[in-house]
């Protein structure tokens, strides 16, 4: 099926309380001139009402293929599938998960589903996250941890409640997290909504993108259980072989504890870039066209996750470079 | 098979077309349903249409979103939409809501004799006649798929993790669970009643024997089987779902277990979306991912013959009228072929 059929689908996470109801309310009543469907939890915040509105039941499925990490959305795909039936097509359409949830599932679904994939295609997950609220939140919910990691965009919202170089603290600590989310700073989530809906951040070339804040591997956290990221850059040519044997071997058995991984690598031999970027064990990898003329062919990859520093990434990628 | 499929299968490809009608109604066909001589078919616009030969459609207007569920209840359609509308709909347009769940999809109805059924997220609502309250029966996950037995004394509702079936006593419901991992989507009850199969998320199908809850896993599909359909005496269970319909053969006392199915209408590339059987005869007809539609008999030897010709937009109802004489093809970009099952004289 063409690209051009599939309906983006921005997945929305956050706290109760963060501000996911305000831009909801935005997204449904502002003059925007398109046309969203969103889908929203039994457990949501009131106050929203509109046609295009869903409820759903947050019914994560396991799947029968074997794979640990397989939950999917069943409540979903069934969903999906109903909007698809629509006579007027959908500009986008908004996914809101609970404060408690993990986001893979619906992520998951987008990758394990053929007709979800076919119809429809994962735009970005966007996290709003409470200025106020987010560094005692991280310390107390795992949830919230990796609401920030999964955040291709993250709302940093009420900062009109907190002091300057509190947000600076906030900044830092997110990005501890995850180096490479597009960080928004906003009041009642005031920003525009192209930045939010419609990025294609899940397609394969948005991956080349990637800019990472590279950070030291500084060791600082509290818990082995703590969400952090790694990043890897080698100018020396990977050799494929020994890139997708180590690649895959790694995520068939620490899959669960890489939520997100994505990059770029240079193989000895290609004339293109080869990008892939995944979501626990499933991953999506293809050429990318040929390297720019007078830029460095340099391969980056990021992994964030729990328990990294026990997986020997940095020994396992040095030992893909080519002889 | 009679004369009339023979000369049937002697027309071209586009016979059917040819003196039949098209009309475009942009909007997916979702469902369709027979009463009487008329085929009722709901959209994607929330319009319920009934086709009648020889004439116009008769458009109602009946759900403000997608008409996700129908049947037939004695002279009306009963469906259900994703504006939370359950609704009894006459042929004349006139429509009478049963229920209102407001932002809750309505997504399975059935029915039997004067009995009215719907499922809205995880609970069933059932209307005997002279009763204004429904009787619920909740359910653990959001129910995906409804079915009577022929006798109407057992309801199967498929959900997440398997199907439960609610037999009537007393003027009472009580479950019986039937397990199997993963996610169930429409059901069926065979027509002798012993077997109840399920389409479910995952590539596969799934059925259970129901004296003794005997699994049957039937896998290998390349794509979800959207669509099943009894044919025959023997009876035959064919599904869509690969690049051919298959047919599981359900005779004897241990149905398909251990046995292979048999597949016929090959679609080539092209995957089978949609299947119905012919009424009265051992035959299928299977519609396909580009919108072609072929007749076979469930016989590898016979050569199928092709209906409707590919229209780009995949099948998604056939429904043939009550007296055999009339086929509704609809796909999902809302292109309906309403034609002659057989030729003149």
């Amino acid at each position: 099926m063409e690209n051009t059929s599939q309906v983006p689908v921005t997945v929305l996470t956050g706290f109760l309380g963060a501000g996911k109801t305000t831009l909801l309310n935005r997204i449904l009543t502002e003059q925007h001139g398109r046309k969203y469907a969103v889908i929203v939890n039994e457990f949501g915040e009131q106050g929203i009402d509109n046609d295009l509105v869903v409820d759903a039941d947050e019914e994560v499925f396991e799947m029968n293929n074997g794979c640990i990490c397989c939950t999917v959305r069943g409540d979903l795909i069934r969903i999906l599938s109903g909007l698809m039936k629509r006579a007027d097509k959908l500009d986008a359409i908004i996914v809101e998960t609970t404060g408690l949830a993990d986001p893979a599932p619906v992520a998951q679904t987008f990758f394990v589903d053929q007709d979800v994939a076919d119809r429809t295609k994962l735009d970005a997950i966007v996290t709003v996250a409470d200025a106020v609220h987010l560094s005692s939140q991280l310390v107390d919910h795992h949830e919230a941890e990796e609401q920030i990691a999964f955040a291709d965009v993250i709302l940093l919202n009420k900062v009109e409640l907190v002091e300057d170089n509190d947000i600076v603290k906030v900044n830092d600590r997110i990005r501890k997290i995850n180096p490479f989310a597009k960080i928004i700073k906003t009041t009642r989530c005031d920003a525009p909504l192209d930045e939010i809906v419609g990025l294609n951040a899940f397609s394969l070339d948005r991956v080349l993108d990637i800019e990472p804040d590279f950070l030291e591997s500084d060791h600082d956290h509290e818990h082995d259980d703590d969400v952090t990221s790694l990043s890897f850059v080698s100018d020396t040519p990977l050799d494929m072989d020994k890139f997708q044997d180590w690649f895959g071997n790694l995520l068939r058995t620490k899959g669960q504890d890489i939520l997100r991984s994505k990059g770029i690598l240079n193989f000895k031999g290609e004339q293109e870039r080869y990008v892939f970027q995944g979501v626990h064990m499933l991953m999506d990898a293809s050429p990318m066209g040929p390297w720019p003329k007078g830029k460095n062919r340099s391969s980056r990859v990021v992994f964030i996750g729990r328990d990294l520093d026990n997986m020997n990434l940095k020994e396992g990628f040095e030992n893909c470079k080519s002889a | 098979m009679n004369a009339d499929l023979e000369k049937l299968q002697e027309s071209n490809k586009t016979e059917l077309e040819r003196r039949g009608s098209i009309f475009n109604i942009g909007a997916p066909a979702t469902e369709a349903v027979t009463i009487r001589d008329q085929i009722a078919v709901g959209f994607g616009d929330g319009t319920v249409r009934f086709f009648q030969s020889g004439s116009d459609p008769k458009t109602v207007k009946a759900h403000k979103g997608v008409v996700l569920s129908m049947t037939n209840y004695e002279d009306y359609v009963l469906t259900g939409g994703d504006d939370g509308r359950f609704l009894k709909i006459s042929s004349d347009g006139n429509i009478e809501e049963i229920f209102n769940f407001g932002s809750k999809w309505v997504d399975c109805v059935a029915s039997h004799k004067d009995t009215k059924v719907c499922s809205s997220g995880k609970t069933v609502y059932i209307w005997t006649k002279n009763k204004d309250k429904p009787q619920t029966l909740a359910h653990q996950s959001t129910v995906a798929g409804l079915a009577f037995d022929n006798k109407g004394k057992r309801l199967a509702v498929s959900r997440y993790g398997g199907v439960t079936v609610w037999k009537l006593n007393n003027n009472k419901w009580t479950a019986s669970n039937f397990t199997w991992k993963g996610s169930h989507g429409t059901v069926t009850f065979s027509p002798d009643t012993k077997y109840i199969v399920t389409a479910m998320q995952e590539n596969q199908i799934h059925g259970w024997r129901i004296n003794d809850k005997a699994d049957l896993a039937m896998r290998g599909y390349p794509s979800k089987i959207k669509s099943f359909t009894w044919v025959g005496d023997t009876p035959y269970l064919v599904t869509s779902g690969s690049s051919d319909a298959v047919c599981w053969p359900f005779d004897g006392k241990e149905g398909p277990m251990g046995r292979k199915p048999i597949v016929v209408a090959n679609g080539g590339k092209e995957l089978a979306t949609f299947v119905k059987a012919l009424n009265g005869e051992k035959a299928v007809f299977t519609g396909f991912t580009d919108g072609s539609v072929l007749l076979a008999e469930i016989d590898e030897s016979k050569k199928p013959i092709m209906i409707r010709s590919s229209t780009g937009a995949e099948v998604s109802t056939i429904a043939i009228s009550s007296d055999n004489s009339q086929i509704l093809i609809g796909d999902m970009k809302g292109s309906i072929l309403l034609s002659s099952l057989w030729a003149d004289n």
